[in-house]
């Protein structure tokens, strides 16, 4: 953390930035993070978490190994979005925005990914999975715990 | 420049808003976001209006006038355009009751229910009838919200101290966290989350009372719903009557407004105009004056000892039995404790009574000031000790010798921050850091007890001089000293801001001394901040008689030495130490303590809201606080007991029959006094003390003390007190207040994580401090403005004049059982 910090100058201009390296390094901004966040760029936490709540880049939860992503615009939304997360959320027990307990998935929605023409569509990682339905849940989920299963092997 | 509003041609100046100008010519705009005082938001967008040549529609709370421009604010367009705006507002919004058709009945046949748990409507609103935004739907006139509505649900936050926040009834206009931002420096609010799920919270949505909340509660004030509410009069009636006090409770002297129902104090707010403190206050003058007044501690009727008992009895009697028993006293056997949070008018009579009843030299001094008068005996006059707060905001540089200021002066804080917006920078000197150390340009940690050194190694480099054998004793580096010696001499006039505490004890001169010198050197100016609501007042009044008065620590050593028998208690938060029992104790005061169980006699005082009189604030501003309620029972005014009781002893001079006849005898005897009257007083904020014509000040030999090494292995730690003046007369504020106790305890002793691992401690653990001059029991707060070695605690009294005492001592610290 103390490294991190020392690369930037006692600046608020720099929170962004602060942020971002923070994120990369840990995955998430831990709660303690915005403590010495504050003391070194001279803001105070609750302006701090006021920004980090605000761009859905930043996260205070640990994210999972896998990040699904469901897209919730227009399109996806009329042909079935909706459910497709409701059914993901069933599946893995979490709501929309957090991480399963074991770490393995951080169940996550976007407002559109501009391939409206396959949708509903679900990115696991950096694979697309096209005009999904509520049976090809368990499928895709299937396929990335089996990966899971794989590398222990 | 001239601007047109709706057809008027309107004479304006520059640099003001649509708005303002509007409002201040008497045309209406609705706003819910803009608030004077802070900067343009457009939020609300309420407040368009059209002008010509200008496309659309324009907020006028953020565009500035010019010259020949013509405004239209109330067209049809836009007030439908208002309408709309208004009706997407009230969806976020408890709004039936708003729109209701039986609302005027409603109001007369049902009285507000306040005791629910949700809001759904105004009428179980604690804000009922007392709301910006129910003023704006009736103005704007909106009967039916076409949209739907959208309840946030969202838990109502109750576990803080003085306020509540129930976030489903916010618009988000923004005002809360703008001022806590902008204003007070806090920045404890922020928005937080994005889009429909926007709401104003904390970091980590953490209760208030563990973030860096002051309780100043300035959001409350300036909140435009009931989304904030007050606990304390939650359930009480609207108000039927305003009017104005003093707050008694620091030397700024805050004017509040104060909202009375039925002849009740309801609560008090800090008023706009106020001179001093600019429509800001802090927690004690916003949340805890209420308390002092009906707290159930309150003395009400007159009490004398009677076989070992104490007695109601009436005032004559009282009286008579004092008079009395007084008199068998010698002038020397006698003495007097006064508090310097009584009037001009009170701490005058007091005087007379020792000078000329008594015949005792034995009055206690003003503690904050003494230093002062060595200075003006060294000098051969009175330093200039008038200044105006608000010049601070506009210092280049401000060197702050008290790192308490935030707590003990929240309103010079400010102008503080403001100064530092502005660019200002800021240098900290002391032992403890700044709780917002991140206005802190320059921070200058000292070891205890060694400002003297850091001052005079200060004034060495400032003269071109070179020695910091002195500089290493107060451990401050030597580029660290320089920069701040650059600083200084680089800007016009530095402000030197420094509290009482630091030029009292046994090298408080010396520190004077050189601050002096220093600001002598720089051009600079000193501000002295002082301790009690009236310390200045009665300074000034002690300097008219010819008698010196001594200080409380040699009046109690008296005491013990039994050279004084008879002790005339007033106002005083002075507790008397087990050996200090004097054969005859008389306490005019307002609150059961432990000094009462012991006293002979209690004479019960009115409070400052009930009671008219001048009080001088740290400016040197004389101000009046008006007499808000009925004193209770059959408390009276200091002024009037004190005066009874000469009578009683057979002086003639004490025929007072209302306060301003004091203030007419003050002023013909005291020439500082010499503007003051009560229609003066009544019409004009900016009556001074007058002061003597300053003389060209001139540099002094500053000595260099050293505070002499205790033992270090038997006292490990350093104990650095600092006032926050948590106290009203004899009543500590909180003891007296259980929501001010949680928030900030006077038992505190300011620790820091690593001795705290240490001795494995953890916050509100108990435990003993000892040093040789006894010992408390303290409670344990770790914060991080204290280094290690260090401890810090604010007594409730000033204690330095203690004998032994100085504003260091060496302690050790012990486990409580």
């Amino acid at each position: 953390m103390q490294k991190i910090l020392a690369e930037f100058e006692n600046s608020q201009k720099e929170l962004i930035h602060v942020l971002h390296c923070v994120q990369a390094k840990f995955g998430y901004i831990p709660p303690e993070a915005i403590s010495e966040i504050s003391r070194h760029l001279k803001i105070t936490e609750s302006e701090i978490y006021g920004i980090l709540t605000f761009y859905a880049a930043f996260s205070l939860e640990p994210r999972g190994k896998h990040r699904v992503t469901v897209c919730m615009g227009t399109a996806c939304h009329v042909r079935g979005g909706p459910k497709v997360l409701e059914e993901f959320e069933r599946r893995l027990g979490i709501e929309a925005g957090h991480t399963t307990r074991d770490k393995q998935f951080t169940l996550e929605t976007v407002a559109c990914l501009g391939c409206c023409a396959i949708g509903p569509v679900v990115v696991v990682d950096d694979d697309y999975h096209a005009e999904a339905t509520i049976r090809k849940v368990e499928p895709i989920l299937e396929k990335y715990k089996k990966e899971k299963k794989n590398d222990q092997d | 420049m001239k601007v047109i509003i709706d057809g008027k041609t309107i004479e304006a100046e520059e640099n003001k808003t649509i708005l303002e100008l509007a409002r201040e010519n008497g045309i209406y705009i609705p706003s819910l976001c803009d608030h004077p005082g802070l900067a343009p938001f457009s939020g609300c967008r309420l407040c368009l209006v059209q002008i010509k040549g200008k496309k659309g529609y324009s907020p006028s709370c953020s565009i500035y006038i010019e010259d020949g421009m013509e405004v239209k604010t109330s067209t049809q367009q836009l007030r439908k355009l208002r309408k709309n705006i208004l009706e997407l507002i009230l969806t976020e919004h408890p709004n039936a009751c708003l729109m209701c058709a039986e609302k005027k009945e409603c109001d007369e046949y049902k009285a507000t229910i306040r005791k629910v748990g949700e809001v759904t409507g105004c009428v179980l609103c604690p804000n009922n009838g007392d709301c910006e935004l129910q003023e704006i739907v009736e103005e704007i006139g909106v009967d039916i919200v076409d949209f739907p509505s959208y309840y946030r649900d969202l838990e109502v936050k109750r576990d803080d101290p003085f306020f509540d926040r129930n976030y489903n009834l916010c618009i988000l206009c923004g005002r809360c966290v703008r001022i806590c931002h902008e204003v007070r420096g806090c920045s404890t609010l922020s928005f937080v989350k994005r889009g429909p799920e926007t709401v104003v919270s904390t970091s980590m949505d953490q209760r208030l009372i563990d973030s860096n909340c002051q309780f100043c509660g300035a959001c409350m004030d300036v909140c435009p719903t009931g989304a904030l509410i007050e606990k304390g009069r939650k359930y009480e009636s609207l108000a039927d009557d305003k009017t104005e006090m003093l707050c008694p409770l620091c030397s700024v002297g805050c004017r509040l407004e104060v909202n009375l129902g039925e002849g009740r104090l309801l609560n008090t707010r800090p008023a706009a105009d106020g001179p001093a403190n600019h429509g800001q206050a802090c927690v004690k003058g916003r949340f805890l004056i209420k308390d002092l007044v009906y707290i159930e501690k309150r003395i009400e009727k007159p009490l004398i000892r009677r076989e070992k008992k104490l007695e109601e009895v009436g005032w004559d009697e009282a009286l008579d039995w004092v008079a009395g028993k007084l008199k068998k006293y010698k002038g020397k056997e006698t003495a007097v404790i006064r508090s310097a949070q009584v009037s001009c008018e009170d701490g005058y009579v007091l005087r007379k009574f020792a000078d000329e009843v008594l015949k005792t030299g034995n009055i206690s001094s003003e503690p904050a000031f003494s230093s002062y008068r060595e200075l003006a005996q060294k000098l051969g006059f009175m330093p200039a000790l008038n200044y105006k707060i608000e010049e601070i905001s506009s210092a280049e540089t401000i060197f702050l010798l008290s790192s308490n200021i935030s707590v003990s002066h929240p309103i010079v804080w400010l102008e503080i921050v403001k100064a530092v917006k502005n660019g200002a920078r800021l240098i900290a000197a002391g032992p403890m850091e700044l709780q917002f150390d991140r206005f802190v340009s320059l921070q200058l940690r000292i070891e205890p007890g060694t400002e003297n050194i850091l001052l005079g190694s200060l004034q060495k480099i400032l003269t071109g001089g070179e020695s910091f054998k002195a500089a290493k004793e107060s451990k401050v580096a030597e580029n660290a000293l320089r920069e701040a010696a650059e600083i200084l001499k680089s800007s016009k006039s530095p402000a030197f801001i420094f509290g009482s505490e630091s030029i009292q004890g046994p090298v408080g001169m010396e520190v004077l001394t050189a601050l002096w010198n220093i600001a002598l050197l720089s051009k600079g100016r000193l501000y002295h901040l002082g301790l009690e609501s009236n310390s200045r007042g009665i300074f000034e009044l002690d300097r008219s008689f010819n008698k010196k008065s001594r200080q409380t620590g040699l009046i109690i050593q008296d005491i013990i030495d039994n050279k004084v028998k008879a002790l005339y208690l007033a106002g005083s938060r002075i507790e008397l130490p087990k050996k200090a029992r004097p054969e005859f104790l008389i306490i005019q005061d307002s609150y059961v303590s432990k000094n009462t169980e012991i006293a002979d006699a209690v004479l019960p005082a009115a409070v400052s809201a009930e009671a008219e009189g001048v009080f001088v604030n740290m400016e040197g501003r004389v101000q009046k606080s008006g007499k808000v309620l009925e004193p209770p029972g059959k408390t009276k005014p200091d002024w009037w007991i004190t005066s009874q009781a000469a009578k009683r002893m057979g002086a003639e001079a004490f025929d007072y029959k209302k306060p301003s006849s004091i203030i007419k005898e003050i002023r013909n005897k005291l020439p500082g006094f010499a503007n003051v009257t009560y229609p003066a007083l009544e019409k004009s904020k900016e009556i001074f003390i007058k002061e003597e014509t300053p003389q060209k000040g001139k540099l002094f030999t500053q000595k260099i003390i050293s505070l002499p090494e205790g033992n270090n292995k038997r006292y490990p730690f350093r104990l650095v007190l600092f006032y926050n003046l948590d106290f009203y007369r004899n009543l500590s504020l909180s003891e007296a207040v259980r929501g001010f106790r949680i928030f900030r305890n006077s038992q505190w002793i300011h620790i820091c994580l690593e001795d705290a691992d240490k001795l494995k401690l953890k916050n509100g653990d108990s435990i003993e401090v000892l040093s040789p001059h006894g010992k408390t029991k303290v409670i344990v707060r770790i914060t991080k403005t204290v280094s290690p070695g260090i401890v810090a605690a604010s007594p409730e009294y000033p204690i330095f004049n203690n004998t032994a005492s100085s504003n260091v001592l060496k302690v050790m610290i012990k486990r409580g059982k």
